[in-house]
């Protein structure tokens, strides 16, 4: 539907890993800040980079996700 | 109606983001929680794009959610295919992943506080949506060996494919040739997400924002590149995705 879809200039066989890593790397990358009393904005995000290892031997549990809501980008040749 | 709401079942307004004005056609999009449907209220001189989900799990337990990477990985597409999905029908000004309000009252409040910056960024990213682009080493093909006869000696064949060491970067002059090119067709550039930074392989990365009618410019450099590089890199871009990285990130002026 709205995922963005990958563009690969040459062969990948790890397309589907990727999707769900670019989507995490958009999505929390910044994004407005909002702030101020009654606004609870997103002050956490630094721990999830600190489990970026975990977050890359943990794709397979993740990649579930992805399928059940069905948001698998679509790669375009 | 009078019975009284328990804690849990507390509502609060999840926001997207936010457009000049409504899109043409209704839009109709699940929600981040993938159960409460996403609606676009008048907001004083904008649209925000919201939905109403459970405060126990968006607001008292957002931080703990995130550690979770079932759960992230679950927010994260829904909160993209909504956020992507208002951004097919009018430019967006997302907001960040987990922006909660307690109700419309405080919402409001904020939006009309932040009005001038949001006219600032809306003009920033009008036609305009991010790329991503990576660069990525291409590992020398590995001589095949003798052919694996269990699962160990494949697993242990597999491991001998894998590059041993982090590759060597992009030479300087090729580097700057290539930021060069993709500068020039691109309206900003921002740093990279942190979160694939990891990948096996990777060189290079950058998020670009792009004037729709120059996307068929930036693909044909890229094409170019890829060519020249055909033995060493490959060259990937992902999008288009709404403007997550370049819109600003000054509290004070949103």
């Amino acid at each position: 539907m709205s995922a963005p879809g990958t563009m690969v200039f040459a062969d990948t066989n790890e397309g589907e890993h990727l999707a769900l890593l670019d989507i995490l790397d958009h999505v929390l990358n910044q994004g407005v800040i909002l702030r101020g009393n009654l606004v609870i904005s997103l002050a956490g995000v630094d721990l999830v980079y600190v489990g970026l290892d975990v977050i890359l031997t943990s794709i397979e549990t993740a990649m579930r996700y992805i399928h059940a809501s069905s948001g698998v980008p679509e790669k375009t040749p | 109606m009078a019975t009284q709401l328990k804690p849990t079942d507390r509502r609060v307004l999840y926001l997207y983001g936010v457009t000049r004005s409504q899109p043409a056609k209704s839009v109709r999009l699940m929600g981040v929680d993938l159960e409460s449907p996403v609606e676009a209220i008048e907001c004083e001189a904008v649209i925000c794009w919201l939905s109403r989900v459970s405060a126990d799990e968006f607001e008292d337990s957002l931080t703990k959610n995130m550690e979770n990477l079932d759960w992230l990985a679950s927010a994260s597409v829904a909160h993209q295919r909504a956020v992507g999905g208002i951004a097919q029908h009018a430019d967006i000004l997302p907001a960040r992943f987990g922006t909660v309000f307690r109700d419309e009252n405080s919402l409001r409040a904020h939006i009309r506080h932040h009005l001038r910056g949001m006219e600032r960024n809306f003009l920033r990213v009008k036609d305009a949506e991010e790329w991503g682009i990576k660069i990525f080493a291409i590992a020398p093909v590995a001589a095949s060996g003798p052919k694996a006869r269990t699962g160990r000696e494949y697993l242990q064949a597999k491991a001998a494919q894998l590059p041993r060491k982090k590759p060597a970067g992009i030479p300087e002059p090729e580097l700057t040739e290539f930021q060069s090119a993709i500068q020039g067709i691109a309206e900003a550039s921002a740093p990279p997400g942190r979160i694939s930074g990891g990948q096996r392989g990777l060189l290079f990365q950058t998020s670009l924002l792009v004037k729709r009618n120059n996307l068929s410019r930036l693909e044909s450099v890229l094409r170019k590149f890829s060519r020249k590089w055909a033995s060493s890199r490959r060259i990937e871009k992902s999008g288009p995705w709404p403007p997550y990285s370049f819109v600003s990130q000054d509290p004070d002026s949103l």
